[in-house]
């Protein structure tokens, strides 16, 4: 069963790999990046604050004499040289001494550490005061004539913010990373796939008819043989198509002669009918029928075998339309009073190949007659650019099932064991629709526009150039 | 009746099929199996009608077609396979009158017989002479002289031309030609009377590319320029 990763197609699955890669290695990168910088800076800021909390202490311990009064000390504390973001805190006896009291006081002093120096150990920590982080150093300035400390606070604020831009420039360029990877896994995707869209625009178009189309050789060699092997199908699959059709044609060719010599001989023997007895006449009778509807079939087979060598020509010519489809009525013995037309007809004219389209037209009737019980109607319309013709019979209808396949060859249709809508050959309906294809028209079947039982045959042809092609 | 009719078609059935329905027309057949033979045939006693299949072994039905046409204005009826290729246009440029496909029916064929075999219509003309420029026809005696020069022309090709001269001026559509020439109706092939009108312009015209008598009135028809 395939997987709903499967379903996904091969080109986003290539995309999205490429796009997660790039962005787990970003983020490794980022974090490590990250972590590294954070550990230099704070080496580098522990450095510095010991160094100016030794010397600072050294100082302090060296001014602070045995009668330095609160004045002196505040001196002593103000006169100290700290580093920017440092910040002195001196304890003598129980009287703390700070500079900004607001950023470092006692307060700030973790309990750790103040037991840690009282027993006379020099300490430092890291925590945070009011959340920002710091280091904090101490140490008892044992060599003093006071009890005293020395304490000094370094506040780690500006490595937060440095590392805080750090983190945003890394967190855009872990987006852009995984960005430009996702693209570059669709343009190799794509470009990895590139064949197998070539394969399926050719095989679309093999689909739609359009036989003779191959694939381009591809210059890589992996590829070559597909598209040798693709096209070496394409060219068998024509080949036997056409041999197919070829040997339609040629079989009704072929079975032309024979028919000749039967109608000409079965029609010696019409002319000798009275001379036979009733059993030769009836046989006789079914002789002409059979003839006659084998001849409409090797006809039919002809005309259709055209389309398929593709050797079917228009030959159009301007046709009064009104006038050409009474013409056309008539000559399938059917009284021109079957047609209607819609006064935006008029003497409208349109450029058709005179012969095929009096086929469409006796072939509708013929149709309609057969399986349409009796009332025909054949309608004129314009409609936008069209003109419309129309052949609605009081028959049962077509079935929604049956409107496409009834315009297939040989089909017949499986409704109330009737043979369904056809002309005797089979072929009669998808004639039809080839003969009105060529003409770049549309036909259809639909239920009667006015409700009642029965079909109707729409067709459609395109208005031309009223005087269209000139008489030669 | 008793119209002679010269049958050319290699395959042996169907050559005697036809000659049976025919003769029970009441015509009279005379069968050739290949254009040699045809020609042979005609050179000996001329038929009234010459029936050509276009499939021929050696020289094909055109070339007997154009044979024919150089010694004789006898009708031509052309048996092609398909009324839809260019077997039709090539064999009336060959000379052919009229065309039928294969297989028809006997009777059609005799219809076809009949109207090539019609006198010329004894139109409202009648056998008044009449001239157009220097274009002279004489319908009862079959004369057509350009620049007072006998022209030479079939008896088809000399039907269409009374047909447009008995109403000069007047367009007539290819249908009303079919009708009156062929005896087709509406759905008769309108290249036979294109075909026609071309050769006609041949013979006729001073220069057949800009017909000064023949010419074409677009999307109606043709006619005959007084």
């Amino acid at each position: 069963m395939r997987s709903r990763w499967e379903r996904l197609g091969l080109r986003a699955r290539v995309t999205f790999i490429f796009a997660f890669g790039g962005l787990l290695l970003s983020i490794v990168l980022s974090l490590t990046t990250l972590t590294f910088t954070r550990q230099n800076l704070l080496d580098q800021r522990d450095d510095t604050a010991f160094a100016s909390f030794t010397s600072n202490g050294l100082d302090v311990q060296a001014q602070l004499t045995e009668d330095a009064d609160q004045e002196a000390i505040d001196a002593i504390i103000e006169s100290l040289s700290t580093s920017r973001g440092a910040f002195p805190l001196l304890r003598v006896d129980d009287i703390w001494t700070g500079r900004n009291s607001t950023r470092f006081d006692t307060d700030g002093v973790p309990d750790s550490l103040l037991s840690l120096v009282e027993a006379d150990n020099a300490a430092a920590m890291r925590t945070t005061i009011d959340g920002v982080p710091a280091i904090i150093s101490g140490i008892r300035l044992t060599n003093s004539s006071r009890d005293a400390d020395y304490y000094e606070a370094l506040f780690l604020d500006d490595v937060e913010d440095t590392l805080s831009s750090i983190g945003v420039v890394l967190v855009a360029a872990s987006f852009a990373t995984t960005l430009l990877a996702a693209a570059l896994g669709a343009w190799a995707a794509g470009r990895a796939l590139s064949p197998v869209g070539d394969v399926r625009r050719v095989a679309a178009s093999l689909a739609a008819g359009e036989l003779d189309t191959r694939l381009q050789a591809p210059a890589d060699a992996d590829l070559a043989s597909l598209a040798a092997s693709f096209n070496g199908m394409a060219q068998s699959l024509e080949d036997r198509i056409e041999r197919d059709a070829r040997f339609a044609s040629e079989v009704s060719h072929e079975l032309r002669s024979p028919l000749m010599t039967l109608s000409a001989s079965v029609e010696v023997l019409n002319n000798n009918r009275d001379s036979m007895p009733e059993r030769g006449q009836q046989a006789l009778g079914l002789l002409n029928d059979d003839i006659q509807r084998f001849t409409q079939l090797v006809e039919d087979l002809l005309e259709i075998s055209r389309f398929d060598v593709g050797t079917a020509s228009l030959q159009s010519q301007p046709l009064h339309f009104v006038e050409f489809v009474r013409q056309a009525v008539t000559h399938s013995t059917r009284p021109d009073s079957l047609v209607v037309a819609t006064p935006d007809v008029g003497d409208l004219v349109v450029s058709a190949d005179k012969r095929r389209l009096a086929q469409v037209i006796a072939n509708l009737i013929e149709n309609a007659d057969k399986y349409g019980s009796g009332g025909i109607e054949v309608q004129i319309s314009t409609y936008g650019e069209a003109a419309i013709l129309a052949i609605e019979d009081e028959g049962p209808g077509v079935a929604e099932a049956e409107r496409e396949i009834i315009f297939d060859r040989f089909s017949r249709g499986s409704s109330g064991g009737r043979r369904g809508y056809d002309t005797g050959s089979g072929l009669g309906l998808s004639l039809v629709a080839e003969h009105v294809g060529l003409h770049g028209g549309r036909i259809w079947v639909e239920d009667r526009l006015d409700g009642n039982r029965g079909a109707r045959f729409v067709i459609t042809l395109p208005i031309g150039d009223p005087v269209g092609e000139d008489f030669e | 009746m008793g119209s002679r009719i010269l049958t050319v078609e290699d395959d042996e059935r169907i050559r005697t099929s036809v000659r049976l329905a025919l003769e029970d027309e009441g015509y009279e057949v005379i069968e050739a199996e290949s254009g040699e033979d045809a020609l042979l045939a005609f050179g000996h006693d001329p038929a009234d009608v010459v029936l050509i299949d276009i499939m021929l072994p050696g020289m094909d039905g055109f070339e007997v077609c154009r044979a024919i046409r150089k010694i004789s204005d006898v009708p031509i009826v052309m048996v092609t396979a398909r009324a839809d290729t260019h077997d039709v246009v090539a064999g009336l440029e060959a000379g052919a009158d009229d065309y039928l496909t294969k297989p028809h029916a006997p009777k059609e064929l005799s219809a076809r017989i009949r109207a090539l075999l019609r006198r010329v219509r004894s139109t409202d003309a009648g056998s008044r002479q009449m001239v157009f420029g220097e274009l002279e026809i004489i319908p009862d005696e079959g004369v057509v002289r350009v620049s007072a020069e006998d022209v030479h022309l079939t008896k088809t090709e000399f039907r269409l031309l009374v047909e447009l001269a008995s109403n000069a001026g007047r367009v007539f559509s290819r249908e009303v030609l079919l009708d009156r020439v062929w005896g087709y109706g509406y759905f008769g092939d309108g290249r036979l009377v294109d075909v026609h009108i071309r050769r006609l312009r041949t013979k006729i015209e001073p220069d057949a590319a800009n017909p000064r008598y023949v010419v074409t009135v677009r999307g109606l028809g043709y006619k005959l320029q007084a």
